[in-house]
């Protein structure tokens, strides 16, 4: 099992994915004429020592890239999500809603709503795929 | 310089993300309805305009989806009473019709859809529609010709003024019925929710139905559209049920808990027509605070006349109350959890009838001042006051009129035992 968060883990995610019918069908015009990347920033706490970055590079129903990164660098994503490794932690173990994290302030997402809106069942497909297969946790 | 995001809008409880859902809204609205917003009066008969404009919001922006369950291609967005009054409230500062059209098309959806009591079964069937590509629209069939507020009057009249039978034939209900005036009728709707009665007469709240008729079932006619004095983009008309037969299923929960989840609806539909007011208030501002800082007066802007300043000083307040009010009801609604009333408890419903009754009136002097200020450039249609000023009006009428609001929520804050 790969820990979260961990470049294994997004190797996992990535092909949760890319394997997964309902994101690649709900994603098919995701990121075609607008940036679809997305740069997720976990914050310390619950077992994280230090701030995670990690990178989704998103086209067309497919993922093209996971990968942890050291610093923001200069990646200007399409999305910014940010939130506590407390707060990801029960959404990647299915535990707790992305959505309803983000409706509630736990994570806050930055970008065009628009595309949100016009791509929710995406983003729905994408954060279920996110706790489709098991890990490991630090601080557990 | 303050401007409409300054009003009260408590951050603890409206995230950044949902305002932003109310923003994309606004922006659309800026883009697409309010270039043809003087032109929706006269499109009151065939909806050329609106019929498109409802595709995109409700289909394209995913409104509909949005309260839908993912499991049936829905969105799911918690929090569903904040999202409504954001929604009511951004829709309605560009067209309070056009908004009530947008969101009685989930309102009767609500008793199947809201946590902890949804109807996997019915949503499974009718979810897919409308979380699909084409436009699919719900219609809350409540009011009959010879009892508007009688039938959600359900404390004291409970339910024997009701005319549409449904009777269980087989495994089919056979609904025979009138209905006048649902938002949605006529032939945007696809699917009514039909407040029915298993016996008419009964004051047995058991007899109480709520049942979903597909608009193409035979037996359901429509008539034409009513012109109104506004709320064009809202669509009214009759719709007749006669011998139409739907399966058994399509009755929303069973005997006991359709009447408490059409309860439910009401409160909601509290929720949003004060949403809506704030929304049109919210838009008389914005017009009459730069028609006073332009217009010259005496050598001086009309603002700064103090009888003027007076009026404007109301204007805001009323805004500020209504919305700081909505927001704290609208927590009451979201999170039984916290404040441990459910959304279908007399106290919500009839709670709710005061906010909605203060927001109601609160409109309609916001606009009537409003236009003092303009004069006959107020009344003219080219300064868009005059549409909320016709539009706002019969924010009050439904859902059984100021009357019945205010007195449902003397039922409450006074135990009145005879009204």
């Amino acid at each position: 099992m790969a820990i979260y968060p961990s470049q294994e883990w997004c190797d996992e995610w990535k092909d949760a994915m890319n394997n997964d019918p309902a994101c690649v069908e709900t994603g098919k015009n995701w990121g075609l004429d607008f940036p679809g990347d997305f740069l997720f920033e976990i914050t310390p706490g619950s077992g994280l020592d230090k701030t995670h970055y990690m990178y989704a590079d998103i086209k067309g129903g497919k993922c093209l890239e996971l990968k942890m990164l050291d610093s923001q660098g200069d990646k200007k994503p399409g999305f910014y999500v940010t939130g506590s490794y407390g707060d990801f932690k029960p959404v990647v173990k299915g535990e707790k809603d992305f959505i309803e994290g983000i409706v509630r302030a736990l994570f806050i997402m930055k970008g065009d709503m628009g595309k949100i809106m016009r791509n929710a069942k995406y983003i729905r497909a994408m954060a279920a795929s996110i706790s489709s297969f098991k890990n490991e946790y630090l601080g557990e | 310089m303050p401007n409409i995001d300054d009003f009260i809008r408590p951050k603890e409880w409206v995230s950044d993300f949902v305002t932003d859902i109310g923003k994309v809204l606004r922006e659309w609205g800026k883009d697409k309805y309010l270039p043809v917003r003087q032109n929706i009066d006269e499109d009151w008969k065939h909806h050329k305009i609106v019929e498109p404009l409802l595709k995109e919001v409700l289909v394209d922006l995913g409104i509909n989806a949005a309260f839908f369950p993912y499991e049936v291609g829905g969105t799911d967005i918690p929090d569903v009473c904040t999202l409504i009054c954001i929604l009511g409230e951004e829709g309605a500062r560009i067209d309070s019709g056009f908004t009530v059209a947008c969101l009685c098309s989930v309102w009767p959806m609500l008793p199947i859809i809201l946590k902890p009591h949804r109807n996997m079964k019915l949503l499974e069937e009718f979810g897919p529609k409308f979380c699909g590509s084409e436009l699919y629209v719900g219609c809350n069939a409540m009011t009959e010709p010879a009892s508007g507020a009688d039938i959600e009057n359900v404390d004291r009249m409970q339910g024997r003024t009701i005319q549409t039978t449904a009777k269980l034939d087989g495994d089919q209900w056979v609904i025979n019925g009138h209905k006048i005036w649902p938002t949605n009728s006529g032939d945007t709707a696809n699917l009514y929710g039909v407040v029915c009665t298993t016996k008419k007469g009964s004051t047995d709240l058991d007899d109480f139905a709520f049942i979903y008729v597909p608009a193409d079932a035979k037996g359901v006619s429509v008539g034409g559209p009513y012109q109104k004095a506004g709320m064009a983009a809202d669509m009214n008309t009759d719709i007749w049920f006669d011998q139409v037969r739907v399966p058994q299923r399509y009755r929303a929960h069973g005997p006991g808990d359709d009447l408490k989840y059409f309860k439910e609806m009401i409160t909601y539909g509290n929720m949003a027509t004060a949403a809506m007011c704030l929304g049109v208030m919210k838009n008389v501002y914005e017009i009459i605070k730069k028609w006073t800082t332009e217009r010259i007066i005496a050598g001086k802007p009309l603002k700064e006349h103090s009888m003027v300043a007076a009026a404007l000083s109301d204007i805001a307040i009323n805004i500020e109350a209504t919305s700081a009010w909505i927001h704290m009801y609208a927590r009451e609604v979201d999170r039984p959890d916290i404040y441990g009333t459910n959304p279908w408890d007399d106290t919500l419903v009839h709670k709710t009838r005061g906010l909605s009754t203060f927001a109601c009136k609160a409109v309609e002097k916001v606009c009537s001042s409003a236009m003092d200020y303009m004069g006959s450039y107020g009344y003219s249609r080219e300064f868009d006051l005059e549409k909320h000023w016709r539009d706002s009006k019969m924010l009050g009428l439904w859902m059984g009129g100021l009357g019945l609001k205010q007195m449902e929520n003397a039922r409450y804050w006074y135990e009145l035992e005879t009204l």
